[in-house]
């Protein structure tokens, strides 16, 4: 629906705020890349902008640290609606290799509901312009959302299974 | 220790204020050594030497050694560059009364450091004159240290949003104008806060680290030494090839590995590869900030190729996982040497045809002549590095002063300008790309054949000290290694270019006029590229205008325009 809504309301021109809520710096200059001449993302309407009022698309790098958070959560909430959260970036996406430190929450869902993701380490900017397109509803999706049953840490496996098959038939 | 360093200047120096340090110096590595003093002596003897002998203030390293020795450690490093000599000292502080005596009043360059190891370690420095928190998040709780061993490298602590560094007071009548925390592509997010009178700068403070990943707490608890190279090139998504080279080399020459040159020579070509993209990048963008976005425009033109080139030889554009403990993981073969060759006669020709139209460009000149003064004296009281420190005269330069990999054979120029204002340090990057060329070339005239990676049995020697010093774009990225049991390091410690370099910003930007800030802050190169917004604050009405990026930015245009 929001892809629907996204290319009624954003298709023609898209207006990115870009934030790096502790990245390497990699996806950065990436995602500057694909403005510059090789790449001009500008030929299909989008570029940075400098507030995020006036953005349609946050464009998220970095695994999200503690001190960052409650940074993002402000500007995405300073962002008009409708708006996409694209994740660009492996860090971006799950947290990479520091998912669990101290430090860090592990990825920009944690914080904000994310529209795409982008993986890669960093990503190649064509990725990160077909990850803007995909958001737009430019192009094609390539790949199905599944949903695979997810087994807690410290989850009892067994006893669920045990208490699943006493239930009655008709119960299920 | 060894006859030559005998004979060196300092040691004579050093020797003569404080005669029973000879007896303690031990020469751990050439051209590294390590001294244990008591700890009323180590402030003494730091003091002395920065202020009196010249050294430079490198960074301390705060060590919780308690499982084995049941004290903490803390080592200050110190640079000779003109000797070629780095020194340690190191000074063991009981458990239960971890106190040294500060020495950033006489030394400003340790301010962060010891900062930093109250922060992470717990160490107290006494009668520090700024003792605010520093690297850990707002609502981190107070009386943790997550480097101690205690703690888990994932244990997630409770929120206690009470202890917020407090802010730095204003100068009297002045206006604050805070900045940030989100400059996109800064280093790191970063939140300044200026005090103008009028549209001058009088003052400033900082308060930054939104990006810790808790590194080194990875490295010390979690990671063996041939893991860590992936993570440490992470540091960084610019300039990682520094960061997993001088780790390494610190393992290497603590643990006395002989690498091939083969695989020397190829780490040095990766590195300059990567100075040379950086530069191209850093002059860009110091064109987009001053809005001649011509230049930004092609200098990123002429930097994809690069690019392209990395991802031909290594197999990704950025993060190269080239490095391992004892050599290389992929040779250059001769084809990917004719690329690099083909490329880098491209680039040198394009990029010299956009040279000769900066060096005279008048509006250029306008805006970063005599703009952001760093004079000489406090480029090295602050501990500058990088094109920051030679754009001020300030002649250091790791890759001639403390060579690794293959510099050493390569003759490396420095480059040096004592213009010490943005425009200075602006020659200084655009000399090295060239500077860059002419070394990958001679390199990969000079490389010899032969194996890439040495030969290593069983576990590496424990309780081993090394450090070792690359030569970032940015500056001088420093890494110190302490080997440990089970092939894991026990202490790793690293400072990044940018981190003495922010400390002189606040110097930088004092008088400045609020539309040159962007370019001062951008001319160390942190990639500076968009402000999120700036709030004034009027503290004789408290009137509160909200200044975009955008006006921000025009500002800085206008002045450009006249």
């Amino acid at each position: 629906m929001i892809a629907d809504l996204c290319k009624k309301m954003l298709g023609k021109s898209l207006w990115l705020f870009h934030t790096n809520c502790g990245a390497c710096n990699g996806c950065d200059i990436e995602v500057i890349d694909v403005l510059t001449p090789y790449y001009d993302v500008e030929r299909f309407g989008m570029k940075l902008v400098g507030s995020p009022r006036h953005a349609d698309a946050l464009v998220v790098t970095g695994s999200v640290s503690r001190q960052v958070a409650p940074a993002l959560r402000r500007l995405y909430e300073a962002t008009p609606d409708p708006k996409v959260v694209i994740a660009v970036g492996t860090c971006a996406v799950g947290g990479n290799i520091w998912f669990d430190t101290y430090n860090i929450l592990g990825g920009a869902d944690k914080v904000v509901p994310v529209t795409v993701y982008i993986p890669g380490c960093p990503p190649r900017p064509e990725a990160i312009i077909y990850g803007a397109a995909l958001a737009l509803g430019m192009v094609p999706k390539k790949v199905k959302p599944q949903h695979e049953q997810h087994v807690p840490r410290g989850f009892d496996l067994d006893a669920y299974i045990a208490k699943w098959q006493d239930t009655p038939v008709v119960a299920r | 220790m060894s006859p030559e360093t005998l004979q060196k200047k300092f040691l004579r120096g050093l020797t003569e204020q404080f005669p029973d340090i000879l007896g303690k110096l031990q020469e751990h590595v050439p051209g590294q050594l390590i001294a244990v003093l008591p700890r009323e002596e180590l402030p003494k003897v730091t003091k002395y030497a920065v202020n009196q002998l010249g050294a430079r203030f490198v960074i301390t390293v705060a060590t919780d050694q308690r499982d084995k020795t049941g004290d903490f450690g803390i080592s200050y490093i110190l640079a000779f560059d003109e000797e070629k000599q780095f020194l340690v000292l190191h000074s063991n502080l009981p458990a239960d009364d971890p106190r040294i005596e500060s020495v950033t009043p006489e030394v400003p360059a340790a301010n962060w450091a010891e900062r930093e190891a109250y922060d992470m370690v717990g160490i107290v420095p006494e009668g520090h004159p700024d003792p605010r928190r520093l690297v850990l998040p707002d609502d981190f709780p107070a009386g943790i240290h997550p480097l101690r061993k205690e703690y888990q490298y994932n244990t997630r602590f409770p929120s206690e949003p009470q202890n917020a560094p407090p802010r730095m007071p204003p100068p009297e009548g002045s206006t604050v104008v805070p900045i940030g925390p989100f400059y996109p592509t800064l280093e790191e997010p970063a939140y300044f806060r200026l005090f103008l009178d009028g549209e001058r700068v009088v003052g400033s403070d900082y308060r930054g680290f939104y990006n810790h990943r808790a590194v080194e707490k990875l490295g010390d608890s979690e990671l063996n030494y041939n893991q860590v190279p992936f993570v440490a090139q992470q540091i960084c998504g610019i300039c990682g090839q520094v960061h997993s080279c001088a780790y390494v080399e610190a393992v290497e020459r603590a643990c006395e590995i002989e690498v091939p040159m083969r695989a020397k020579y190829i780490r040095t070509i990766l590195l300059e590869l990567e100075r040379i993209h950086s530069h191209l990048l850093w002059v860009g963008l110091a064109g987009h900030i001053i809005a001649f976005d011509t230049v930004l425009m092609q200098l990123w033109r002429i930097r994809e190729p690069v690019m392209w080139l990395m991802e031909r030889v290594t197999g990704n554009r950025k993060h190269y996982s080239s490095n391992l403990v004892g050599g290389v993981r992929f040779d250059i073969t001769p084809e990917a040497a004719d690329d690099i060759r083909r490329v880098l006669a491209k680039v040198e020709e394009e990029f010299k045809a956009v040279v000769d139209a900066v060096l005279i460009d008048t509006s250029l000149m306008a805006r970063l002549k005599d703009v952001g003064i760093l004079t000489e004296e406090n480029a090295r009281a602050l501990g500058a590095v990088g094109p920051t420190a030679r754009g001020s005269n300030v002649a250091i330069d790791c890759r001639v002063d403390h060579p690794y990999a293959a510099y050493d054979q390569l003759d490396v120029q420095k480059q040096v300008q004592d213009g010490c204002d943005c425009w200075a340090r602006t020659l200084v990057r655009l000399y090295e790309v060239f500077e860059s060329i002419r070394l990958v070339r001679k390199a990969l005239d000079q490389m010899p054949g032969g194996p890439i990676m040495a030969k290593i049995d069983g576990p590496l020697p424990a309780d081993r000290i090394a450090l070792c010093s690359v030569e970032a774009a940015r500056g001088e990225s420093h890494h110190y290694v302490r080997t440990g049991e089970d092939n894991r390091p026990y202490r790793w410690r690293l400072r990044a270019p940018t981190y003495p370099n922010l400390q002189a910003v606040g110097c930088m930007i004092q008088g400045v006029n609020l539309a040159d800030v962007p370019i001062c802050i951008g001319s160390y190169d942190p990639c500076f590229s968009c402000t999120e917004r700036v709030e004034t604050l009027d503290v004789n009405t408290n009137e509160i205008r909200v200044y975009t990026r955008e006006e921000l930015q025009e500002l800085s245009r206008r002045k450009t325009l006249g």
